[in-house]
């Protein structure tokens, strides 16, 4: 479900944190910029794991370079508000389940063309219908699926615990594309998961556990 | 931003829960808190990682940080994939029709006796819910000591 990704990036420290310990201010500034957030086709950012290299401290004084040795407390005394630079070499955990991955999950909503999923921490799994075991229907009158299985009405209700299967993943790049873009078009969700319930095991928990 | 290495290491949701929680306490020592967005994730993380049927919501935990090194010393004779060992200290598959969700072509990669043994060794190794988990909190000394 979790892996690491390493990334390079650099990181701009403001004058406000130069009291922290720069090892602080960096991971702070880097969980700020990438945690709850998703890097396309590199999956969801959790937070940062470790840090395993960082350049020399540079401070920015209009467009020239100021070594950070020593500079540091004389550029604040003189309250001259100028961020430092570095670049770190980082490991991020990453929330990013492989094809074929067996995970829990939340029935958040049903629709006739199939049921929503969530975590607590990830809302976007959809599982179409064509993904529901066999005798899977729809009622319309309280908005669930059921699965008819052996003269026995199953309900996936919301709120249940069940157990999928991750199938397939979509990307959509958020990066605004200019102009030609409508503007009243909905926001598509960086990553969704596809997920199925149709093999034996999966589906609500109970239906397997609870005997 | 560059990605060095998209993929630079699997982690099993044990390791991750890990992490997090020595994190918090980090942060808790030194009396100060990351930035909402950091705090807003693991809080809902945890929360997911920490509840029924996920084998880590059971408490006391029966994991530990050797249990992986053991794990895979266990399972190495039957062969099975990475995602298969990650899958199955995740979700702790407790009888053999869960080891199926997690193993593919299980049937024909295994006999039943060999599927039973899997069975006996990721809950020797990994711990199990005791009969009453299901219905919370009463697990008391009753139940473990009928375990033991």
């Amino acid at each position: 479900m979790f892996i690491l990704t390493k990334f390079a990036d650099l990181v701009q420290i403001s004058p406000e944190d130069f009291s922290k310990h720069s090892i602080v201010a960096i991971e702070d500034n880097i969980n700020a910029k990438y945690a709850n957030k998703v890097v396309q086709k590199i999956g969801l950012c959790i937070s940062l794991f470790d840090v395993l290299w960082t350049s020399e401290g540079l401070i920015g004084h209009g467009t020239g370079l100021v070594n950070v040795n020593g500079t540091v407390t004389l550029l604040v005394s003189a309250a001259i508000q100028h961020a430092y630079m570095t670049i770190v070499e980082f490991r991020m955990i990453v929330f990013r389940p492989f094809k074929g991955e067996v995970m829990l999950g939340r029935i958040r909503s049903s629709t006739p063309s199939g049921i929503h999923l969530r975590t607590d921490f990830f809302d976007d799994i959809f599982v179409p219908y064509e993904e529901l075991p066999q005798g899977a229907e729809y009622n319309h009158s309280e908005q669930i699926w059921i699965w008819n299985f052996d003269e026995e009405r199953l309900f996936y209700d919301n709120h249940e615990m069940v157990r999928f299967q991750v199938i397939d993943e979509e990307w959509h790049d958020q990066t605004p594309v200019g102009p030609t873009q409508a503007e009243d078009t909905p926001a598509k969700t960086p990553y969704k998961i596809k997920g199925s319930m149709a093999a034996e095991g999966l589906g609500v928990c109970l239906w397997w556990d609870g005997a | 931003m560059k990605v060095i290495e998209a993929q630079a290491a699997v982690l099993t949701n044990y390791e991750v829960l890990q992490h997090l929680t020595q994190q918090k306490e980090r942060y808790k020592q030194r009396k100060r808190r990351g930035p909402p967005n950091l705090e807003t994730v693991v809080r809902e993380l945890i929360q997911y990682l920490q509840s029924y049927p996920n084998p880590l919501s059971q408490k006391p935990s029966t994991y530990a940080p050797d249990c992986i090194s053991r794990l895979l010393e266990r399972l190495s004779p039957y062969e099975l994939s990475k995602g298969e060992v990650v899958m199955i200290l995740n979700l702790r598959p407790a009888s053999v029709a869960a080891l199926n969700t997690v193993i593919e072509e299980m049937a024909e990669r295994f006999s039943d006796e060999q599927q039973e043994e899997m069975v006996a060794i990721i809950s020797e190794v990994l711990g199990q819910f005791d009969a009453a988990q299901g219905n919370a909190n009463d697990t008391g000394d009753a139940t473990e000591a009928n375990a033991s």
